[in-house]
């Protein structure tokens, strides 16, 4: 890939860049991503000919968002006229957590461009030169493969423990972190919690084990402002940042007043539709479509992450101009409450409300009762004694007719990405 | 480029490797000669079902570690899939294979038999081109049943500690541990590549066997004696 011209001399710059000239900026990215992808993969060209989306048409961002939007089922239909040989050296798959896994490649031109984001979100998280890191395992991801080169080049030192980011690899987690005793954790939030369970029960010092870490970044789970500070306090550390992204090219962090992710504007155009794609406003959720802004790797243009987020409101205070957005969940991790779409983030903030539920895994249950409006949540311990206030708080909040609360007593269920079960999985009778 | 001072720590089984920039291209040099011992060709598409952590996953590609100028990827002008090995990312192995045709696929030993019940289990639709070899990772002292020569398939004796990496030939059967980076005295291992790295003692079902073989003259082979044995009976 060439080298941009106008891509800033200083990483930092561009965050400071009034809005207009940034969506400037956009633009030219955006139609040289579209000419690339026009020229080089023939999933594009042909689907762009058949929607009438002819060359030369990208004058204005309202123009790139008429090209249609793609869905990972087109990608992995296309095969080899979406990604092939040519596209890169590495490659990474989906967690397939809605169906079937995609994979993706990544070249030297495109990672280059990743890992500058990934600086800007550690040094937001406090990493500085000399720190050493507890990283994620680089193929686990395409933006954990670019973890490692963002410390580095961030004067740090690097360290993996062995084993993956399963309960069961817990031990070997902490052995690295008492050995090499990191200043800096990148992780995911349901192995975070998994530990904090095992703390809770005894079988850890957290406090011991997590004594000189000064941050930790978590990715994998949406983090409700309750949950996050409940992990720093648990962990005994100085901060927690949520760090979110797609393999398809997403990449978030947050910054030091945590008020929602900053999208790192540099590297992706992100949007915000509604079930026919047309844009939502700030504020307002729907489905997250991405666009890669390096035309190099796997490409992506418009495709449709099956997330549901939303942009912020106002610009963050930190001074950084880069929009924020809130990824919720995916419809994987919500039910359908008679016409509403519940996300586990959203029961999460109502039953975090009271103190005694922060660190409990809440599931939602899909059963048949969720059509004629009633929403059972599975909450593992026992009954709180403010049970009956979670049920009539999450009625309220959520807007749903009624809620059931399950009590799972000490049926433990490991805290993972999925969210939603089967009531049958834990024996509940369906519906 | 890194600071010469930088680290790049892997807490691994019984012990941990520490690379400073510039000594991971040695072992990426390494392992693919190990795959190429193996059968494997300039071009090919390796997957590898392991742990990040591990020197076959992180010696991958360049892209994946810092310091890493031309890993196995590059090296052999390929391409490289990282597969972690939790069960979870195992169970999607199958649906991978479908979309992408994998020359090589590197499992971790304990979970090849997990991998095997979900591709028998998801079947394959046709679609896909399943892969020309398989090379089965392994660290025990009990390695898995010998195969027949002829199968599509080979065994690499890696143990992470030592930094061992030994891959089954498919001319002589055996394992080889090249010349100039591994000596074999006796039943002990030396890794003569990274100073400080514990040797590693043959187990006793190992024996060490007859040297010479074309793609290593000066390599010493082992293998484990019930093989050595098969071998010899022709």
């Amino acid at each position: 890939m060439r080298e941009n011209s106008q891509t800033p001399e200083r990483p930092d710059e561009i965050e400071r860049w009034p809005r207009a000239r940034l969506e400037s900026w956009h633009l030219e990215r955006l139609a040289e991503v579209v000419a690339h992808a026009r020229a080089n993969v023939p999933f594009y060209s042909a689907r762009w000919l058949q929607a009438g989306f002819g060359e030369g048409q990208i004058e204005s961002l309202r123009d790139f968002e008429r090209i249609p939007i793609v869905s990972k089922q087109d990608l992995i239909k296309a095969r080899e006229s979406w990604a092939n040989s040519a596209d890169g050296p590495v490659g990474f798959s989906t967690r397939g957590t809605s169906g079937e896994p995609l994979v993706l490649w990544l070249d030297a031109a495109e990672e280059e461009i990743y890992i500058r984001p990934t600086m800007r979100g550690f040094r937001w998280a406090g990493f500085r030169p000399a720190m050493t890191a507890l990283l994620m395992s680089p193929v686990w991801h395409r933006l954990a493969a670019c973890e490692a080169h963002a410390v580095v080049r961030l004067g740090g030192n690097c360290a993996f423990f062995w084993g993956s980011l399963g309960a069961d690899n817990m031990d070997s987690f902490v052995r690295t972190l008492f050995s090499v005793r990191p200043e800096f954790v990148t992780t995911t939030a349901p192995f975070l919690l998994a530990m904090v369970r095992r703390g809770a029960q005894g079988g850890l010092d957290l406090a011991e084990a997590f004594r000189s870490v000064e941050s930790v970044v978590a990715v994998g789970l949406p983090l409700t402002p309750r949950m996050r500070e409940f992990l720093a306090e648990r962990l005994g550390v100085g901060d927690v940042f949520e760090r979110a992204g797609t393999q398809e090219g997403a990449a978030l962090d947050d910054c030091r007043l945590h008020a929602m992710p900053h999208v790192h504007e540099d590297v992706c155009y992100l949007e915000v539709v509604d079930a026919n794609g047309a844009p939502v406003a700030p504020g307002r959720r729907g489905r997250l479509v991405v666009t890669k802004l390096a035309p190099a790797g796997s490409v992506f243009v418009r495709y449709d992450t099956g997330d549901i987020a939303a942009f912020a409101v106002d610009p963050c205070k930190c001074g950084c101009g880069f929009r924020r957005l809130k990824i919720y969940g995916r419809p994987e991790s919500s039910v359908m409450v008679g016409e509403r779409m519940i996300t586990a983030y959203d029961v999460r903030i109502g039953v975090e409300r009271d103190s005694a539920l922060l660190g409990r895994n809440v599931l939602l249950i899909r059963d048949r009762s969720a059509a004629s409006g009633v929403l059972t949540v599975a909450i593992e311990g026992e009954r709180s004694d403010g049970a009956e206030g979670v049920e009539e708080r999450l009625c309220a909040e959520l807007g749903v007719e009624r809620v059931k609360i399950l009590w799972l007593g000490g049926l433990r269920i490991n805290w993972g990405f999925r969210q939603v079960i089967d009531g049958r999985e834990i024996g509940i009778s369906n519906g | 480029m890194p600071a010469a001072e930088t680290r790049l720590i892997f807490d691994v089984p019984n012990g941990r490797l520490v690379f400073q920039p510039g000594a991971l291209d040695a072992w990426a040099e390494h392992l693919a000669w190990c795959y190429e011992l193996m059968g494997v060709k300039r071009g090919a598409t390796i997957a590898v079902q392991d742990f990040g952590g591990s020197p076959l996953s992180f010696l991958g590609s360049a892209l994946l570690m810092p310091g890493l100028v031309r890993g196995v990827a590059e090296r052999l002008g390929g391409r490289f899939i990282g597969l972690d090995a939790s069960a979870e990312r195992v169970t999607l192995t199958p649906a991978v294979l479908e979309q992408i045709p994998v020359d090589v696929l590197v499992v971790r030993a304990d979970v090849a038999a997990l991998l095997a019940a979900e591709i028998r289990h998801k079947g394959r639709s046709g679609t896909g081109k399943p892969p020309a070899r398989t090379v089965i990772a392994f660290n025990d002292e009990d390695p898995p049943p010998m195969r027949g020569s002829g199968a599509p398939w080979r065994y690499l004796l890696h143990v992470p500690s030592s930094m061992l990496m030994a891959p089954q030939c498919g001319t002589c059967g055996y394992f080889h541990l090249r010349a100039g980076v591994y000596r074999l005295d006796g039943v002990q291992v030396s890794n003569l590549g990274y100073q400080g790295a514990p040797s590693w003692r043959l187990p006793q079902s190992w024996t060490r066997t007859p040297e010479g073989c074309a793609l290593g003259l000066d390599d010493s082979t082992i293998s484990p004696a019930a093989w050595t044995q098969a071998v010899e009976q022709g």
